[in-house]
């Protein structure tokens, strides 16, 4: 039910406001309708009533059988019978009408009947009311025969023309509607239009808005659309100028943080001791990994690299290679060619980070790549402790790093997650962790294709 | 110009940093390891000195107040044959990449290790010293050989198609060793020494085992290779005419 209404109510501006006017014109039909359709019911049933109650009142006042208005000149038979079945159609509300009418004249009457017949094409008086000019009965599809019972005397019988069912005057109504829906609703799509068309936009530029590029969003559509277009504009151009401040920042940043590091480098150099220099070298170059890390985390927003057509298997490829070239355990089965559009050497990054998570934490990693026709999966396994359940989220918020595993042989203060789910979602993809069941834990980086 | 001092038994250099604690210390250092060292504050008194001595190599910051690395680069390369190996502060490629198109030698990213510097002013300096010409520095440019372009910045390929095929920095250095002498037979200790000194990984890797999967990467039918051919008697050699873009 729920499903059904969401299907059939549209999420469109110019679809709700066409359907909200169109129900509002269908209700206003309606009503209009059902108002019309009781006042010509009323002038039938006047039309069918008033005639018949003034011969009526007449031929009892007439007192006599064989006056003017009987027989064939009056249209009013004076009967034994009712000549009415009461198996065949009648008019209650036809019948209280003509019982009221002739209750306020005063005259005394019993039972009223009535029947609707059909007038058949042959019907032998169709050739006096052509002579006559009889157009209400020349039009008519059916009669009604009114018979009314006088008490002692008998049933006075006459027949009007009657009209069944307005089935053209609902036609007519049906045909008036769809031209109302013609004339309103088509301005009001056409406007509607004309308003979502900018509001469009606007969310396509919202979407796809990446910093540095200035280009404004034209103001168009009304002025409310405007004002919107304009603050969307201004909010656009604050933040890339935001952007741009942080990244000068972080160039700064860098560059202070390098030169000091570059000079301490240099400088052990005359470190007697070979073991010292060496733990020396490797804490610098550690704090430098670092400060990369950082650096790319504050840039993944606004990558350098462009989108490239990448053979993604070579891509993993490559990057365990380059772990299995420093004797590294990594377990890969070059996998066929698959082709997909990204960042490669930030994707390269991606895969490294976890590939060296899986090294620390597990003292091997398992590296597999799959694929089916919505996306490709890139899965890195260890055997080491695992995550527990309830932490598995919190090891990718940067400078995140588990007590547990927090000793200082393991280095690195948590950014390589936190970096790769950045790359992988600017890539539209997602990085999930899960406990593997036979122990150790399983990385994936999903990629939609 | 440089030839008899390359040749002699103190090589010049000329270093030129802004930051003093940088360069005096490496200085230091690298005249322990036998070279004579010049240092320079600023491009100003680099070119300065650059006029006033015979310098076989200059070790140039990018990043310096005034007239930048970059720009003294473009000078150096205008007016001499000097080599010139630069120090950058950050490693994003397409510093790198405009730092080579300026006609740099090669390039160090701080911090970097004053042994790792030391040997590869040594190369380019052997280099210098026998060659007489000037190889491109080893990251700049891409070359294209039988349907497939090594692009240098990216360290991939791209095949006809258009798709970029990543390489491990062992595949790379040994494929650029080889591209950039195509049809000449180069031994595992050339290879071995050619693709040394670039990179920390990747030393002591057979090049048998790198070249089997490049072979993989390009060759129609690896068991068949008509691009890395093997040569009897030891050593490699790429069969393909190579043009670099």
């Amino acid at each position: 039910m729920t499903l059904m209404r969401l299907k059939l109510w549209p999420r469109s501006l110019s679809g709700q406001m066409a359907l909200l006017i169109a129900l509002a014109l269908f209700v206003a039909q309606v009503v209009n309708f059902a108002l019309l359709l009781n006042e010509r019911k009323r002038i039938r049933i006047e039309q069918a009533t008033r005639p018949a109650v003034t011969r009526l009142v007449d031929a009892a006042d007439g007192n006599s059988a064989e006056g003017p208005l009987f027989g064939r000149n009056g249209g009013i038979d004076l009967l034994p019978a009712s000549p009415i079945r009461n198996d065949r159609e009648h008019r209650a509300d036809v019948e209280a009408a003509l019982r009221d009418a002739l209750a306020d004249t005063g005259v005394k009457f019993g039972r009223i009947e009535t029947e609707v017949r059909p007038i058949a094409a042959n019907d032998p008086r169709m050739k006096r009311w052509r002579q006559r000019g009889l157009q209400r009965w020349l039009r008519a599809t059916d009669e009604i025969v009114i018979a009314v019972q006088q008490p002692g005397r008998g049933w006075l019988v006459l027949r009007a023309p009657w009209r069944r069912g307005d089935l053209g005057f609902v036609w007519g109504l049906v045909a008036q509607t769809l031209i109302l829906y013609g004339i309103i609703l088509l301005p009001v799509l056409w406007i509607g239009r004309r308003l979502s068309r900018p509001l469009r936009d606007l969310a396509a530029a919202a979407r796809d808005f990446t910093p540095g590029r200035h280009d404004a969003i034209e103001e168009r559509g009304p002025q409310d659309v405007r004002d919107v277009i304009a603050a969307f504009n201004a909010l656009r151009l604050r933040v890339t100028g935001m952007l741009d401040e942080k990244d000068r920042m972080l160039g700064a940043i860098g560059h202070d943080l390098r030169t000091p590091l570059a000079a301490l480098r240099v400088r052990i150099e005359s470190v007697e001791d070979d073991d010292d220099r060496a733990r020396m070298a490797d804490t610098i170059d550690e704090m430098n990994r670092t400060l990369d890390d950082i650096l790319s985390l504050a840039r993944v927003g606004k990558p350098s690299e462009p989108i490239t057509d990448v053979d993604v298997a070579a891509l993993v490829d490559a990057v365990v290679e380059d772990f299995r070239d420093l004797d590294q355990p990594v377990q890969f089965d070059e996998p066929v060619r698959l082709r997909m559009k990204l960042r490669p050497t930030l994707m390269r990054r991606a895969v490294r980070n976890l590939i060296e998570n899986a090294l620390k934490y597990g003292g091997a990693a398992e590296v597999r790549l799959r694929e089916d026709e919505r996306q490709v999966v890139i899965e890195v396994a260890d055997r080491g402790p695992g995550i527990p359940a309830d932490r598995l989220a919190d090891v990718f918020d940067p400078f995140t790093r588990l007590e547990a595993s927090r000793n200082k042989d393991t280095g690195g203060i948590g950014l390589g997650l936190a970096l790769t789910r950045a790359i992988t979602r600017d890539a539209g993809g997602e990085v999930v962790l899960a406990s593997r069941p036979e122990g150790g834990l399983r990385a994936t980086i999903v990629l939609p294709r | 110009m440089l030839q008899p001092e390359a040749m002699g038994d103190t090589p010049h250099l000329l270093l030129v940093d802004d930051e003093r604690s940088i360069r005096e210390p490496l200085a230091q250092y690298l005249t322990k390891q036998g070279f004579r060292v010049t240092q320079s504050g600023d491009a100003e008194s680099a070119r300065t000195r650059l006029a006033a001595y015979a310098i076989d190599l200059v070790i140039l910051d990018i990043m310096m107040p005034g007239e930048d690395g970059l720009s003294l680069c473009r000078h150096i390369r205008e007016t001499s044959e000097t080599p010139v190996i630069l120090l950058t502060a950050r490693s994003e490629e397409t510093d790198r990449i405009v730092g080579l198109e300026m006609g740099a030698d090669d390039y160090v990213v701080k911090p970097f290790s004053p042994r790792e510097l030391a040997a590869r002013v040594k190369v380019i300096l052997r280099r210098a010293a026998g060659g007489g010409m000037r190889q491109h520095a080893p990251d700049s440019g891409s070359f294209a050989f039988a349907g497939w372009v090594l692009k240098s910045g990216e360290r991939a390929l791209v095949d006809r198609e258009g798709v970029s095929v990543p390489l491990s920095t062992g595949e790379y250095n040994l494929l650029h060793a080889l591209v950039t002498r195509p049809r000449q037979v180069l031994t595992r200790d050339q290879l071995l020494d050619l693709t040394q000194g670039r990179e920390a990984a990747a030393f002591d890797r057979a090049i048998d085992n790198q070249v089997s999967r490049l072979r993989k990467k390009i060759e129609g039918d690896p068991k068949n290779p008509e691009l890395i051919k093997t040569v009897w008697g030891g050593g490699y050699t790429l069969a393909a005419e190579v043009t670099r873009l």
